[in-house]
């Protein structure tokens, strides 16, 4: 314990003798830690098909997540780790630690050439899509299908321009998803317009195509946020991806309504309705999912406690009810508590 | 260990007596930050250009000059509000205001009012952003639940606001703020 607070001490003091003689920020710390219990209706753990919460009838870890930023001149890196199910097992290809290492979430060096021109390399969050690991990012807790056949992390070099406050765009090369190190080479190219039409409006266009899930294939999505009111919010996550080979199980199309209202400074009460389906590849047929989860968050400081109940139906039976036997539709209840800090 | 429990006495001793300052309120019941500084050494026509110089130059980045006349200058501007996790934190929100100016021969006044604040939350990549465009008034009265987590944000938001006022009165008197470059003493190891 001494020797660890001695260090964060020494850290600390580092950063500010460095601040004094450079342009520098100082040392950013942040990060957060969630647990939840759910029940599902059938009792069966099995009936979650999307990420995370995948326990039944247990008080259970997501994960501690830890991040630090430092920029120097304009030079920054980003470096966030996570413990816990949330970031390990669950979360990524961790094969060769047996699913029981650390995962990376963030790992990168930016260095903006022009308060407009930014490169970025390492391994970073996707830029795909709505929802993201970190519960903090999320406004409900369990995860959509979207969020769940996509990719988690890109890791590659990007460029990105900011045009002005309502137009960037950010063009990249990438490895394969979710991996530190490419398997089939860097082999994916990708790319995001931002628009801000209005303000409180912002729109991603994104494209990724190359090495993924499944072998080369191209995702397209389209993810949109607008702050209408104080108090409402609605955004929408749209995506489309092709395996180029088309007799591979695993491309899919979807999409998720995100409506969230602000009841009170402290509670605000969000809707997700999801519609996904994985297309036909070879003899395996279509399958479609419709979700529909209800989510409250009750804020207290760095608290947040996420109360939620989910639906999910599929004609094709893919559930269990509690006799076990194959069921069009699934349900759960949850209760989180994620605290930020 | 003894001086590393001072160490952290020290700093919990420094945060609480940090936030016993806070804002005033005008006649409309907004918060204010306002000052009036006798400047008698310095003419108004250069106290005015030095305002102006301040807000376009020094602050650029974050304010944006909305109009000036022969006494006055009107600013909008944002402040970057911190999160301290021991010495060690992160941006946790920015509170927007209104800046005014006016001067006289002999002494001059600003205020900022007008303050919204906007939350932060951490994106993807791992760094702050804004979580909405819709600022909340710094006067709100916000519920149980929020009440201690607001009552820090008002902190930083003061001591942001005051170092920006020192910050401001001290580039009208000088025509530098601190951290300005000092010019560098050069040594002649020649003649000794």
């Amino acid at each position: 314990m001494k020797k660890f607070l001695t260090a964060i001490f020494a850290m600390a003091s580092t950063t500010c003798v460095l601040a004094q003689e450079t342009e520098s920020s100082p040392l950013e710390i942040s990060g957060s830690v969630d647990t939840y219990f759910k029940y599902d209706f059938a009792k069966n753990p099995l009936n979650a098909k999307t990420s995370f919460v995948t326990d039944h009838n247990s008080v259970s870890l997501g994960m501690i997540d830890i991040a630090l930023k430092k920029k120097t001149g304009k030079a920054s890196f980003v470096g966030e780790l996570s413990f816990g199910p949330r970031g390990q097992s669950q979360s990524i290809p961790d094969a060769a630690a047996g699913g029981s290492s650390f995962n990376i979430q963030n790992l990168y060096v930016n260095y903006d050439f022009t308060d407009e021109f930014s490169m970025t390399a390492g391994y970073m969050g996707t830029f795909i899509g709505y929802e993201v690991i970190s519960p903090v990012g999320n406004f409900n807790y369990s995860t959509s299908y979207l969020f769940t056949n996509g990719p988690f992390q890109n890791a590659g070099i990007k460029a990105t321009y900011k045009f002005s406050d309502k137009v960037s765009l950010m063009a990249g090369v990438f490895n394969d998803w979710n991996v530190y190190s490419a398997t089939r080479g860097v082999s994916a190219v990708g790319g995001q317009l931002m628009v801000a039409p209005v303000e409180g409006w912002t729109a991603y266009i994104n494209a990724l195509s190359g090495a993924g899930f499944g072998g080369y294939g191209t995702i397209v999505d389209l993810t949109t946020a607008y702050q209408i009111t104080e108090k409402f919010k609605l955004a929408l996550n749209a995506a489309n991806y092709d395996i180029k080979d088309s007799a591979v199980p695993g491309s899919y199309a979807g999409a998720a309504l995100y409506p969230q209202y602000a009841v009170s400074d402290a509670v605000a009460l969000g809707l997700r309705g999801e519609y996904f389906k994985f297309k036909a590849a070879g003899a395996v047929p279509e399958t479609a999912f419709t979700a529909v989860t209800l989510t409250a968050n009750i804020k207290s400081g760095g608290l947040t406690f996420i109360p939620e109940v989910r639906l999910d139906h599929n004609k094709d039976k893919p559930f269990f009810n509690k006799s076990g036997a194959a069921a069009p539709n699934g349900g759960q209840f949850s209760l989180a508590a994620v605290y930020a800090f | 260990m003894k001086y590393i429990i001072l160490g952290i006495l020290t700093i919990f001793t420094l945060k609480l007596s940090a936030q016993q300052k806070q804002f005033s309120k005008d006649d409309n019941g907004k918060l204010i930050y306002y000052q009036v500084v006798d400047s008698q050494s310095v003419s108004k026509d250069t106290l005015l250009q030095r305002a102006k110089s301040f807000v376009t130059g020094i602050y650029k980045k974050s304010m944006k000059l909305v109009s000036s006349t022969d006494s006055s200058v009107l600013a909008k501007g944002t402040m970057v509000i911190d999160k301290t996790i021991l010495v060690a934190g992160h941006p946790s929100g920015e509170v927007s205001y209104n800046f005014v100016f006016e001067v006289r021969q002999g002494k001059y006044r600003f205020w900022l009012t007008d303050m919204l604040f906007i939350p932060y939350q951490r994106d993807r990549y791992g760094n702050f952003v804004p979580t909405t465009t819709i600022g909340v008034p710094l006067e709100r009265t916000p519920g149980k639940l929020g009440a201690g987590a607001w009552k820090d944000i008002l902190s930083s938001a003061y001591n942001k606001v005051e170092k920006f006022g020192d910050e401001f009165k001290k580039y009208l008197a000088s025509n530098r703020i601190g951290k300005m470059k000092k010019k560098t003493e050069t040594i002649s190891t020649k003649k000794w």
